[in-house]
């Protein structure tokens, strides 16, 4: 059995876990900084971060710039750097281009002399506090927390706080999408379930019609649809139902719309398999035995259909964490998801460690669900039998 | 012995055959923009360079995420032999050593490409854009003509399309703020420039459309979904070309403009037939033909001479005292240092 399942297992460890696991570790990797100022790092140690640091630490930076000069390595220290203070980057090119450790007289002099900010203390304790090959930067981040000037941590200022308005906004849309979708699937799912293999058969090409199109296609589609010049608020004011077309679409209401026709497949598809494993004796019996069509329901149907609605909502939900595209088309500024700043920080802002941590605090909280939810349900409830 | 059979030898010799031509032809790839431009830039300069050189030209589209770059050249797995992109791009991937250096002025003459900020290390610019007030002439017959009207919702009702980013989308708050466009970039790098233009763009806030590619904003304009949009001078006149449209862009109301470059990966095998390419491209009469294939300006200037009147018209040569450069130190200085943290604060705003 064990030489049945091994090539899958290697394939898992090798194409996801591997990888998932670098992935995850580039959220606290800080090699550049202890790797590219090493003497910088060794004399910033003793320093106990106030005020400015001693002459050693000046010339131990001015060598380790002087070092990586020409190379590639500087502008990548100074893009590090950089994520932690907006122009940080700067400061490292021009003074690694200019210092000169030859010269005779203070280091220190001549950073001051390069660029004034070497005189201010934030940027040695920065350095002081990145020296290790490990982070907590770009967590702290993105929990919307950062380092104050005494040393603690204290909340980002308002203006640069978006990750838990983010990650709150990213839980919140995809609940009400799965909600959304069991309150549509199940239904279509007990009537695919109920209905002669014929019937079934067509309204199960009927799901999965759309499920097979392209995500592209009817996300874009919803737009031709609902906008203000849009077949639907068109019609509607054609009707003289409304004075004048009503946002339907670029809000949150869109987004829903699109969101829940992307993911009812995945509702539908795990339910309906369960649903029809039911037999319907077993309703006639509860009807028989005085149970109201109501209590029947509730008592002899759902506890059965439970694992098709956990497997179907959990698949739901976790697909809809993870949309970026059909938010960046139809959804307003406001319904931006964290997947859209996920795909910011590798692409654009190739800011790795932030793109990880995002990621990382993603996978935390839906584990946390899972295990919420295992504890509240039952795992052992949810087995298909 | 079993004699092979007939077909087998036939395949074996035609697939000999086969890789041997497609050995014999280098084969030759651009990362570009695609779409619209990439049509262009295939009638003008890689079907001719082609076909002259006997290679073989692909293409691959890039949405100029610097990634893209740093992935192949750091894992050495090199896809492209040159790529199109931005001057915040070019700047970055020189310094970091993602592409090539190249003494330009060995094959190319640097006066020519003055007026559009000049050559640098690593690219040479060959398409100068313009990004402006753009809006339906046959909707608005008493159009705008300056970004204050712009923002004047109570004379031209209707949403406002602009950029979801912050580089060009500030520059514009600040020039309807009244800054001239030519300081726009000064003013906003300036103590309170910041806050300045994020003041000008909450006034207009619930009128935005945010729209986050090229392609959307002719979309919005032309249906009517917004009055007026923030929009590219070249994919303006493509739209009004082939979908007979009537946009106007406005562009002496100030005009945010930069150029797109050509630059060497960093380990091109095709090294030397890149920089043919790129001379070619953006020689005169190449230069002149790309003008007529889609509107955007030349950055050579020797093809201005090779121009009409009515195609130059066209062009934002004689607004040019309108425009807020995407070149040079402050610009590029300025958005390196505080392009990440400025997105998250714009976006922060935008959501609200």
């Amino acid at each position: 059995m064990l030489a049945l399942v091994a090539p899958s297992i290697f394939f898992v460890a090798l194409f996801f876990v591997a990888p998932l696991g670098l992935f995850l570790f580039r959220s606290v990797d800080n090699s550049e900084v202890p790797g590219w100022l090493p003497r910088t790092v060794a004399a910033l140690s003793d320093w106990n971060g106030a005020g400015l640091p001693h002459e050693a630490a000046f010339r131990a930076l001015g060598e380790d710039l002087a070092a990586l000069s020409g190379s590639t390595a500087l502008p990548l220290l100074g893009r590090r750097l950089n994520h932690n203070i907006p122009g940080f980057r700067s400061l490292i090119t021009a003074t690694g281009s200019r210092v000169d450790p030859r010269r005779d007289g203070s280091m220190r002099e001549q950073l001051l002399q390069i660029d004034a900010r070497w005189g201010e203390p934030v940027y040695w304790q920065t350095i002081r506090r990145e020296r290790h090959v490990l982070t907590w930067f770009y967590l702290l981040t993105a929990l919307d927390l950062r380092y104050g000037t005494a040393g603690g941590l204290e909340r980002a200022p308002g203006e640069s706080a978006i990750f838990l308005d983010l990650l709150g906004r990213t839980l919140g849309i995809s609940a009400v999408v799965t909600l959304l979708c069991v309150l549509l699937g199940f239904p279509v799912a007990a009537t695919m379930a109920a209905s002669s293999p014929a019937r079934a058969n067509a309204l199960l090409i009927l799901v999965l019609v759309p499920f097979w199109t392209s995500l592209l296609v009817r996300s874009t589609a919803w737009v031709i649809l609902l906008q203000n010049q849009g077949v639907v608020n068109q019609a509607l004011v054609g009707l003289g139902l409304i004075g004048k077309p009503v946002p339907l679409i670029f809000n949150r209401l869109g987004l829903y719309i699109a969101m829940v026709h992307v993911l009812l497949p995945f509702m539908v598809l795990p339910l309906y398999s369960v649903l029809k494993g039911i037999r319907p004796e077993l309703m006639r019996a509860a009807a028989s035995l005085g149970a109201p069509p109501w209590t029947a329901f509730l008592r002899v149907y759902v506890p059965q259909a439970l694992p098709g609605l956990v497997a179907g909502a959990s698949l739901v939900f976790v697909l809809a964490l993870g949309y970026y595209i059909t938010p960046a088309l139809v959804g307003g500024p406001g319904d931006q998801m964290i997947g859209y700043f996920i795909a910011y920080f590798t692409n654009t802002a190739v800011n790795w460690g932030m793109a990880s941590a995002l990621g990382t605090i993603l996978l935390l909280v839906v584990s946390l669900i899972y295990v919420a939810l295992g504890r509240i349900v039952g795992l052992d409830r949810l087995v298909v039998r | 012995m079993v004699k092979p059979p007939r077909l087998w030898i036939a395949i074996a010799v035609a697939l000999t055959a086969w890789t041997g031509i497609a050995h014999a032809q280098t084969k030759f790839v651009v990362g570009n923009a695609g779409g619209s431009s990439a049509d262009a830039e295939r009638k003008v300069f890689y079907g001719p360079f082609a076909a002259a050189n006997k290679i073989q030209i692909q293409e691959e589209s890039f949405n100029q995420e610097l990634a893209k770059i740093r992935s192949q050249v750091e894992t050495g797995n090199l896809i492209w032999d040159i790529v199109s992109t931005t001057a915040i791009n070019v700047a970055t991937g020189c310094e970091e050593g993602l592409l090539e250096k190249v003494d330009w002025s060995k094959y190319l003459d640097p006066k020519s490409f003055q007026g559009v900020g000049g050559i640098s290390e690593c690219g040479v610019p060959y398409l100068f854009v313009s990004g402006g007030l753009t809006y339906d002439g046959n909707r608005i017959k008493d159009g705008p003509k300056t970004w204050a009207d712009f923002w004047n919702v109570t004379k031209w009702p209707g949403k406002r399309g602009m950029l979801y980013r912050a580089e060009q989308t500030f520059e514009v708050a600040l020039m309807a703020d009244g800054v001239p466009p030519p300081k726009a970039m000064e003013v906003l790098a300036g103590p309170g420039g910041v806050d300045r233009a994020m003041k000008k763009l909450e006034a207009l806030k619930p009128n935005i459309h945010w729209w986050k590619n090229g392609a959307e904003s002719i979309t919005l304009v032309s249906t009517g979904e917004v009055a007026m949009t923030y929009a590219w001078n070249g994919r303006v006149a493509a739209a009004n070309k082939t979908n007979n449209l009537n946009l106007k862009i406005e562009l002496g109301a100030g005009h945010v403009s930069g150029c797109q470059y050509w630059a060497v990966m960093k380990g091109s095998k095709n090294k030397e037939l890149a920089i043919k390419f790129i001379q070619y491209a953006v020689s005169a009469q190449p230069q002149a033909d790309f003008v007529r294939a889609i509107n955007y300006g030349p950055a050579n200037s020797e093809a201005y001479a090779l121009l009409t009147e009515q195609e130059k018209a066209t062009l934002p040569s004689k607004h040019m005292d309108k425009a807020s450069l995407q070149l040079g130190k402050l610009y590029l200085g300025f958005w390196l240092a505080n392009g990440d943290s400025l997105l998250q604060r714009f976006v922060k705003f935008a959501a609200q």
